[in-house]
């Protein structure tokens, strides 16, 4: 029957113009603009500016709360700088700010600053400024992240002694405040004491010059600035946070660097591999049955198959780890190894604490962070494996930053049952003083237990300065390790940084805190 | 009409006011923020300090009720995290992901109405069925997947669109759209061309063409109009989910909207922000059912009718 088929459609056709009038016109009536973005926003062009991709957004510029990794990597000697740097290589301090400093006594130290410095909005900078720098980072209210990072919320003494020159007194001896103090970034006096400021006023090389938010932070170059002129005139970071995208936007050319890559995504023409300074251990709850026992705790060392993760999980960007700090920071012992993966023996300890009551098939929890570093899940999966073989029960819980944060920190909570936390330890500053009084003192922040002798080890070491410290504290690690064995070390870790062909950088064990611009060049000017 | 808005603005006040509590107390349930906002070095006595600061060390009872003070001044305080009033930033989030909804919702709706028409005309023919198995393709492909393979192909192997961002011209807009766009544009085609399948099977279709109307008014004026009903819900549904916040596509394409925002929120234990933003969007979510309802009513006599004037 012809019906069957029905007639072809016609018309309608101004219809769909109309339908697509009023969608172009939705469309355009934004500009094709998104809003809570600027129209006028330029991608910024190859060559005059350097375009960073970060994995996320600062949460603040405010200068005292750049120990914060997000708010670091854009502040820091970047738009601000501290009176002293560390150098990431040498692990010595340099002189930026202050042109010298020297212990005048045991709890005293004198200062000397630079002159003919001015900050971005035109101020001169003098000991004034210095002074309220410290004391506003140190002794406010303001529960600057910086003033329980480095200080532990002790307060400083500090006083103005010439236009130049000041002196920044301790309550207890301190042979390492300059290294603390390296961690205080300078902002001029008129800088509010009541609240944070969310953009800062410094001395840097660059100048904040508009924050977008949630879509970019751009700088331009502090035309007055005291020291040598950077490369790129202009800088301006955006952040995605799927790693494969910021892999995509080195490879198309889209960024010049981009922060914390994945394995998976990395080339060796779109990236770097650089020694982060982060070190992951699974940290053992002494306090529980059946880890409250030290022949479980080394068995449990010993079933470890270091080698494998790194090679195989890590992608070899790490390295066997047998302390929680790396090569370069002091009192890094280089005589410690990896211990060698020895089941038989494993197996004889765990027999032995078995046999003296241990309760060795209790259930214990693998707790490990989401995101904590690639393949972190796979990790813990490796190293409930490799426990098992022991005879032991581990079960493994992922968990999101926060819910992990309250097992990794005091008061660390109660009637959970025996716990391996999985940790990943960065110790920024260079000194493993701050590694050894947070981890290994017995009521350390993230320690669970100690020994009396390892305590007074550590408190110590940490009153002594050079050679001496070094050795001190290489002897803390090494005493945790046979003494104590409260953790199982794993590996000493490598980040990767997308790098474009167009520029010249090398990363360093600060870049993941610390991305000098400075330091960048577009690429074939070398050392210029 | 009126009186119909009044009563359906007034029976979502209730359901509003569970939201806000609900998010209240779960968000608490989730964990301190404390040790999220200070280094992990800080002593006892700065946590303490920091908690007393903003409130946390009181009973929950007491944080809630000063919060639903707060909010009846239309405080929405401080963003933990930025320290931005937390009103601020979910306003200026947004309509970044209202466009996105907008755009994509526009062009789901259009396209699925034509290609479902053009399915449900001849059924079982060879473009019904193309199109009957595009369109379930389309449904089911993960949009993470889709997102970053768009990236990869677009972006970076063929070079056609910037692989994300919001700087730019229109081009900007192609991939997050797509992304957004495939799911709801397949799920559309199929309740189109069903409901106009049984719309251009039934009585009063074989009416309007015995009257001698033309077919473009049987289609387009007959059955399309009838055929709406169902494709106005499927669609009003989609629309909610897109409106919450597209967050896979506003994380991959760093687009600054506020799923991303909220996601961050809950991430960072960011309180004031996340309650914020989970109040604005049940707002909108409200009156856009409203919107709906009243575009039933249009639609349908008997809706209108139902409800006494």
């Amino acid at each position: 029957m012809q019906s069957s088929a029905p007639p072809r459609l016609r018309g309608g056709r101004s219809r769909t113009l109309a339908a697509f009038t009023a969608l172009a016109a939705l469309v355009s009536s934004a500009g094709c603009t998104v809003a809570n973005s600027d129209a006028a926003g330029s991608t910024g062009t190859a060559g005059s500016t350097l375009r960073v991709v970060l994995a996320q957004e600062p949460p603040t510029l405010e200068p005292c709360e750049a120990s914060l990794t997000s708010t670091g990597v854009v502040v820091r000697s970047n738009i601000t700088e501290p009176l002293i740097e560390r150098d990431p290589e040498t692990g010595e301090l340099q002189p930026l700010l202050a042109t010298g400093w020297q212990r005048t006594d045991p709890t005293t130290w004198s200062l000397d600053l630079r002159s003919g410095v001015t900050f971005h909005d035109g101020q001169e900078f003098t000991a004034e400024d210095a002074a309220f720098s410290i004391d506003r980072a140190v002794n406010s209210d303001l529960a600057c992240n910086v003033d329980g990072y480095v200080f532990d919320g002790k307060d400083l003494e500090v006083a103005v002694t010439g236009d130049m020159s000041l002196t920044v007194t301790t309550p207890d001896p301190d042979p390492i405040l300059p290294l603390r103090l390296s961690f205080i970034e300078v902002v001029p006096r008129t800088t509010s004491t009541e609240d944070k400021v969310r953009e800062p006023v410094g001395t840097g090389p660059y100048v904040l010059d508009d924050w977008e938010t949630g879509v970019s932070i751009s700088l331009r170059r502090n035309d007055s600035y005291w020291g040598e002129a950077p490369a790129y005139p202009e800088a301006r970071y955006v952040w995605r946070s799927e790693p494969s995208v910021r892999a995509a936007m080195i490879t198309k050319g889209e960024a010049d660097l981009a922060t914390a890559l994945n394995p998976e995504d990395a080339t060796d023409e779109n990236s770097v591999a650089y020694p982060n300074n982060e070190t992951v251990a699974l940290r053992l709850d002494g306090r529980e049955p059946p880890l409250d026992d030290i022949r479980v705790r080394r068995a449990m060392d010993m079933a470890v198959e270091r080698e494998a993760i790194v090679d195989t999980l890590l992608a070899g960007l790490a390295e066997p780890a047998a302390q929680l700090v790396p090569d370069g920071v002091v009192g890094y012992n280089d005589e410690l190894r990896g211990t060698p993966t020895d089941l038989d023996a494993a197996r004889e300890l765990v027999a032995e604490a078995a046999a003296d009551g241990a309760p060795i098939d209790r259930e214990i929890s693998l707790i490990a962070r989401n995101g904590q570093f690639p393949r972190v899940a796979e990790t813990a999966e490796a190293l409930q494996y490799q426990l098992a073989r022991l005879g032991l029960n581990v079960r493994i819980e992922m968990l999101d930053t926060a819910a992990h944060l309250q097992y990794q920190l005091r008061p660390l909570p109660e009637d959970v049952g025996p716990v391996a936390l999985l940790i990943m330890h960065g110790n920024q500053t260079g000194d493993a003083a701050f590694t050894a009084s947070q981890y290994l003192l017995s009521e350390g922040a993230q320690s669970t237990f100690g020994t009396p002798e390892l305590d007074a080890e550590i408190a110590a070491a940490s009153a002594l300065s050079g050679q001496e410290r070094q050795e001190a504290l290489a002897r803390v690690l090494a005493d945790q390790n046979a003494d104590v064995a409260q953790y199982v070390h794993l590996a000493h870790m490598r980040g990767l940084m997308g790098i474009s062909p167009g520029v010249h950088y090398e990363p360093n064990s600060a870049s993941g805190d610390e991305l000098r611009l400075a330091d960048v060049r577009p690429a074939g000017r070398e050392g210029s | 009409m009126t009186a119909f808005l009044g009563k359906r603005i007034a029976s979502s006040a209730i359901p509003l006011l569970f939201v806000v509590l609900g998010v209240f107390c779960l968000a608490r349930l989730t964990g301190d923020p404390v040790n999220l906002y200070l280094p992990l070095s800080a002593t006892p006595e700065q946590r303490a300090e920091f908690s007393a600061a903003h409130g946390f060390d009181q009973p929950i009872a007491v944080q809630l009720w000063d919060y639903l003070a707060q909010i009846a001044r239309l405080d929405f305080g401080e963003s933990l995290r930025t320290g931005q009033s937390a009103a601020e930033m979910v306003l200026d989030a947004f309509p970044a992901t209202l466009q996105l909804a907008a755009v994509t919702m526009l062009l789901a709706t259009a396209g699925a109405v034509v290609i479902g028409c053009l399915a449900a005309y001849r059924p079982n023919s060879v473009a019904d069925r193309a199109c009957s198995f595009l369109s379930m393709t389309a449904a089911s492909i993960p949009d993470f997947w889709f997102a970053i393979m768009g990236v990869l192909v677009f972006g970076v192997t063929l070079g056609w669109l910037p692989t994300s961002g919001v700087t730019g011209g229109p081009e900007v807009w192609v991939l997050p759209i797509a992304t957004l766009l495939i799911r709801p544009f397949g799920v559309l085609v199929q309740v189109v061309r069903g409901a106009m399948v049984a719309a251009l099977a039934s009585p009063y279709t074989k009416v309007a063409r015995s009257k001698g109307a033309s077919e473009k008014r049987v289609v387009f004026g007959h059955a399309l109009r009838n055929a709406a009903m169902p494709v106005l819900t499927v669609a009003g549904d989609l629309t909610i989910g897109l409106v919450n916040g597209a967050v896979v596509v506003e994380t991959i394409f760093g687009w600054p909207g506020i799923g991303k925002l909220m996601i961050d929120s809950i991430l960072q234990r960011d309180f004031a922000v996340l309650q914020a933003a989970v109040l604005l969007t049940a707002v909108t979510i409200f009156a856009l059912n409203i919107l709906i309802d009243a575009c039933y009513a249009l639609l349908d006599a008997r809706v209108r009718h139902a409800v006494p004037a």
